[in-house]
């Protein structure tokens, strides 16, 4: 896993203790969102969060796969590297 | 047929958060309405509402009350006192036959409104959820989804007299054997922005009053200016008698009579002749004559032509030698549009309870085209035989209910 995903990750982690409550220490990025306690409707608002939070827009094909935060921190790292390169 | 009796009460409005609160509120005409705050309307205003201070955090996790608009969150508030009220345990077998019927005039309104906002003039992006938070059946499948009640569910919106109709269908459903258990009430929340400004371009509301704002709303009198709008919501939990005697529940009271009309007349002008129709189908399904109501909890909105049309409506049904008392208190909680019914359903509950009527507050000058007993300004005590509540909406729509004390050898 490289830097720029740790970060990433983090920040995600920190967004959904924010959101849903508890220390995002704990939260295990590994473990399917579901098991965090997260709905699908909860998980659309994180979504809506992040996208604020990032700046960008998250195509529904990029999230059919995630599963986990891990996933996510994923998906939004390619997300953001396009939106540096388009912006460059 | 069976009969049907009222075991638990919730309410979170204006006067109280609680139904004692509420009814001790009523009683020492306790006003819960004040000027609305400069964060709903940014410009300088006279507006005023009856208005509760609520903190969701009581009741929900943050991440909850993110998914829940505020009528949705009075809704799960008082369903849930009213089903501890009732010492509500259900097994799987009787929550298949325990259902909820709710009315609401427009649902998840503040989160509509705060969604075309955005959408229109903020950031452009919609909530994902709008949708969820906005509809009008949201409060209904909140409390069945909470409380695992999986018999029948109905959502209905005839304006202000949404609720009372939702009381009064589900006593046919439990009457009629098609549930069980109904928790039955409303929910409104329309202390908003655009909702305000919509009620005050058509002249309905009243402004603030000169001297005391929280004194604004005023039922017959003749210095009435208008209605006041309110917000919160009322839960009964209704059930069949021979199970509510079985498990001991406290009973306050047999729901006897239920009048449902159309005025087919106006959208907004009421008409006495569809008022008078709904009273007498309901006296007359509680096979009571009129002398037997000893309260009546009314419409009373405080606009000029209502009071008067609905004073006219209570002589037509009322001769003059046994008229009851009648009192409006929406002149303390204002009204609270779909949730009105239940709310004043749960004051006209406590009043046959308590044998103590809550009085028309803000009743200064006699109106002669309002001449009843209105019990001005000062609550009165007696033993009450059986309550009535009215309820008439925009569109013409009528709902009347009829409460009794059961006969002690059932209590």
């Amino acid at each position: 896993m490289d830097q720029g995903t740790m970060e990433t990750l983090n920040e995600i982690k920190s967004l959904a203790a924010k959101q849903f409550g508890g220390e995002s220490d704990l939260i295990d990025e590994n473990a399917p969102v579901d098991r965090l306690g997260i709905d699908s409707l909860g998980f659309l608002e994180f979504l809506f969060e992040l996208e604020d939070h990032f700046d960008i827009s998250i195509p529904q094909e990029r999230i059919a796969h995630v599963r986990t935060l891990n996933d996510l921190a994923t998906a939004i790292d390619s997300l953001l590297a396009k939106k540096q390169a388009t912006a460059n | 047929m069976h009969r049907v009796v009222v075991t638990g009460l919730g309410v979170i409005a204006p006067v109280g958060r609680n139904p004692s609160e509420f009814f001790d509120g009523l009683i020492a005409a306790r006003s819960g309405i004040r000027p609305v705050a400069s964060e709903t309307i940014p410009q300088p205003h006279s507006l005023v509402a009856g208005q509760i201070d609520f903190d969701p955090s009581r009741y929900f996790l943050a991440h909850q009350a993110a998914q829940l608009d505020r009528a949705t969150q009075f809704a799960l508030a008082a369903a849930s006192d009213a089903i501890v009220d009732a010492s509500l345990e259900l097994t799987e077998q009787q929550a298949l036959r325990t259902g909820v019927y709710w009315g609401t005039g427009l649902g998840g309104a503040t989160s509509i409104e705060e969604s075309y906002r955005n959408f229109f003039v903020g950031n452009g992006r919609v909530r994902p959820t709008a949708v969820v938070m906005g509809m009008n059946n949201a409060a209904a499948g909140q409390i069945s989804i909470t409380y695992g009640f999986r018999g029948p569910v109905l959502n209905l919106s005839t304006a202000c007299s949404s609720s009372a109709s939702a009381i009064g269908e589900a006593y046919r459903a439990i009457r009629g054997g098609y549930a069980d258990v109904i928790v039955a009430g409303g929910s409104e929340a329309l202390v908003t922005l655009g909702n305000l400004m919509a009620w005050d371009a058509m002249r309905a509301i009243a402004h603030a009053d000169p001297f005391d704002p929280s004194r604004s709303c005023k039922p017959f009198s003749a210095n009435r200016v208008g209605l006041v709008l309110g917000e919160g919501a009322g839960a009964l939990v209704l059930e069949r008698s021979d199970w509510a005697v079985r498990r001991g529940s406290h009973i306050y009271a047999e729901i006897v009579g239920y009048g449902n009309t159309s005025d087919a007349f106006n959208i907004s002008k009421p008409d006495s002749a569809g008022q008078v129709r709904a009273m007498r189908l309901a006296l007359a399904e509680a096979e009571l004559m009129p002398d037997e109501i000893d309260y009546v909890n009314a419409h009373g909105t405080a606009t000029q032509i209502g009071d008067v049309v609905e004073t006219n409506a209570l002589k037509e049904v009322f001769a003059e030698r046994s008229r009851p008392w009648v009192s409006s208190t929406k002149a303390l909680h204002g009204h609270l549009m779909g949730a009105s019914g239940a709310v004043e359903m749960v004051a006209s509950v406590m009043a046959l309870e308590h044998g103590i009527v809550p009085p028309t507050a803000h009743l200064d000058v006699s109106d002669p085209s309002c001449d009843l007993d209105y019990v001005p300004n000062e609550a009165r005590s007696r033993e009450l035989r059986a309550v009535m509540s009215n309820s008439f909406g925009f569109g013409g729509m009528n709902a009347v209910l009829i409460a009794r004390r059961l006969p002690r050898i059932v209590r």
